[in-house]
């Protein structure tokens, strides 16, 4: 039996494939001769101690910094040439919101992910049923410089899905999601990956997230020191050589 | 008050008026975007780097809006470019360029030959001088400034959150930060001429930061900018025609007194609620 596919992308055929990556800030190679495909419907996270790339390596996935030699492709093509295909991106940095007193109210910032697409609901109804999804629609009016760390990440995450998207792509964007809200925050991404076939990538530090929700796990210090499924990629042999010796597995601390 | 009404029966008491309104009117509302993009030190220099191009039109003997404008909007636009293309912070470039400016103003302003008495006028403006020129100018850029920024609102606010994301969501964020720097600076460049390069600032700043005081939601924020803007230049010029104040300088007192009311308001109301 023919699977009936939610669009029109092959399962099998990867939503990015990045080969041979090399990004150089001024002199110095941040990310060099990194390569790995992401297929439809997966979670991937990439690992890795502070100042190893990681950003960097997002952010030349994204085609926000240039890179010097190797190729991205997302949905089969180079970024440039997604034209429409864009808005089937997510992407959350971790600063979005660098000033918790600009005059926006929850409404107007989920708003601003919405674009008229072929899938996409009228604008009011696609603002409804993400904040719901999300459970911030008491949150409607007000304004992103009243809400507590946990709201705010829950609103991030309706603005990223207002729209359906095929790929999500997080850079420590939820880090600090309160303790209550990270099951029901991890449970929505991974239905939304179910049921929607979402992509997601996301630059994490919390290792035990990373075990318990990902099926593709990418250690980076400057270059790819691992990559796999979760047990095996996280070995203490492959932590040690990623992280170094200094390294003690982190624990989320509340 | 009567003498206030004989003035208002003037032809050049009414330009005033309308200018000041329809300045009060552009600034605020460029000035929402201005306060949120940190650009208030940007159109700081534009508005002294403006004296080189006062200074050409006197000496070039032509109308200085004519040698103002186009200075002005190529000030802005190297300035922009200047700052995308080093990695030393905007504010050092701004104030690298704005110091060079003035010298090069000050300079050309000595080759002037006998009369040099609007150099006050340079600095402080004279909005009872404006023509219908300046007025159509003014209102021409208004409305470029409101169909621009208002047609692409949603990528207008978002770029102005985040440049990266925007960018992913397919905004032209460099095409939309340069339009912007062009109709700053034009804005800078016409409003001169009736606040001076000294004050023009206020007119972009104070009823902006005070909208951002009162409202945490954006379009509130911006209609409230605006009103602030068109009303402070109202009652400044009311203040002035009665008081026979300087009419520029009166309507920066009217922003900043709005400001500092609605500054001890907040507070008044936030002690309130506690008790």
């Amino acid at each position: 039996m023919t699977p009936i596919l939610p669009s029109k992308f092959d399962t099998s055929f990867p939503v990015i494939q990045v080969s041979g990556l090399t990004v150089y800030r001024g002199q110095y190679a941040a990310v060099e001769n990194v390569s790995f495909d992401l297929l439809p419907g997966t979670s991937s996270a990439i690992v890795g101690p502070n100042g190893s790339g990681k950003s960097t390596l997002v952010q030349a996935i994204l085609d926000l910094i240039p890179h010097t030699s190797g190729s991205v492709q997302i949905f089969g093509r180079p970024i440039q040439k997604l034209g429409k295909l864009r808005h089937e991106i997510g992407y959350m940095p971790q600063n979005f919101i660098f000033d918790r007193s600009f005059p926006i109210s929850v409404a107007e910032l989920v708003r601003l992910g919405w674009v008229k697409t072929d899938r996409a609901m009228s604008q009011n109804a696609a603002l409804s049923q993400a904040l719901q999804r999300v459970n911030a629609t008491h949150l409607r009016h007000q304004a992103i410089g009243t809400l507590s760390g946990g709201e705010l990440k829950r609103v991030l995450l309706a603005y990223c899905l207002v729209v359906p998207r095929k790929l999500l792509i997080l850079d420590e964007a939820f880090a600090e999601v309160d303790v209550q809200g990270e099951a029901d925050f991890y449970s929505l991404l991974d239905e939304l990956r179910r049921e929607e076939s979402w992509t997601l990538l996301q630059v994490s530090h919390d290792l035990d997230m990373v075990g318990r929700h990902c099926d593709q796990v990418l250690c980076l210090n400057r270059s790819l020191i691992c990559s796999g499924q979760p047990e095996t990629a996280l070995s203490p042999q492959n932590l040690l050589q990623t992280y170094g010796s200094t390294f003690s597995r982190y624990h989320h601390q509340h | 008050m009567q003498d206030f009404l004989t003035l208002l029966g003037y032809p050049f008491m009414q330009r005033a008026i309308a200018a000041g309104v329809l300045m009060g009117v552009l600034c605020g509302f460029l000035g929402s975007f201005v306060a949120l993009r940190q650009l208030s030190f940007f159109s700081h220099a534009v508005g002294h780097a403006a004296l080189v191009g006062i200074a050409m039109g006197v000496l070039l003997q032509v109308d200085p809006t004519w040698t103002l404008l186009p200075f002005t909007l190529i000030f802005g636009i190297a300035v922009l470019y200047l700052i995308d293309q080093t990695d030393l912070w905007s504010d050092s470039i701004l104030n690298i360029v704005l110091s060079g400016a003035l010298a090069i103003g000050v300079i050309l302003t000595s080759f002037i030959r006998g009369y040099r008495g609007n150099l006050m006028g340079v600095l402080f403006g004279d909005i009872l001088a404006v023509n219908l020129t300046d007025i159509g100018l003014t209102l021409l850029l208004l409305i470029a400034s409101v169909s621009i920024l208002l047609a692409t609102l949603r990528q207008q606010i978002l770029l102005t959150l985040n440049q990266s994301v925007a960018k992913v969501q397919g905004v032209a964020v460099q095409f939309h930060r340069y339009l912007f720097v062009v109709l700053l600076s034009l804005t800078v460049a016409v409003a001169i001429k009736a606040v001076g390069i000294l004050l023009v600032n206020a007119f972009l700043v104070i009823p902006a930061s005070t909208a951002k005081l009162l409202s945490h939601q954006f379009k509130p924020y911006l209609i409230g900018s605006v009103a602030i803007g068109a009303i402070s230049s109202l009652v400044g010029m009311i203040v002035s025609g009665t008081l026979n104040f300087p009419s520029g300088p009166s309507i920066v007192l009217v922003q900043f007194c709005l400001f500092l009311i609605v500054f001890g308001l907040i507070k008044l109301t936030a002690a309130w609620v506690k008790v």
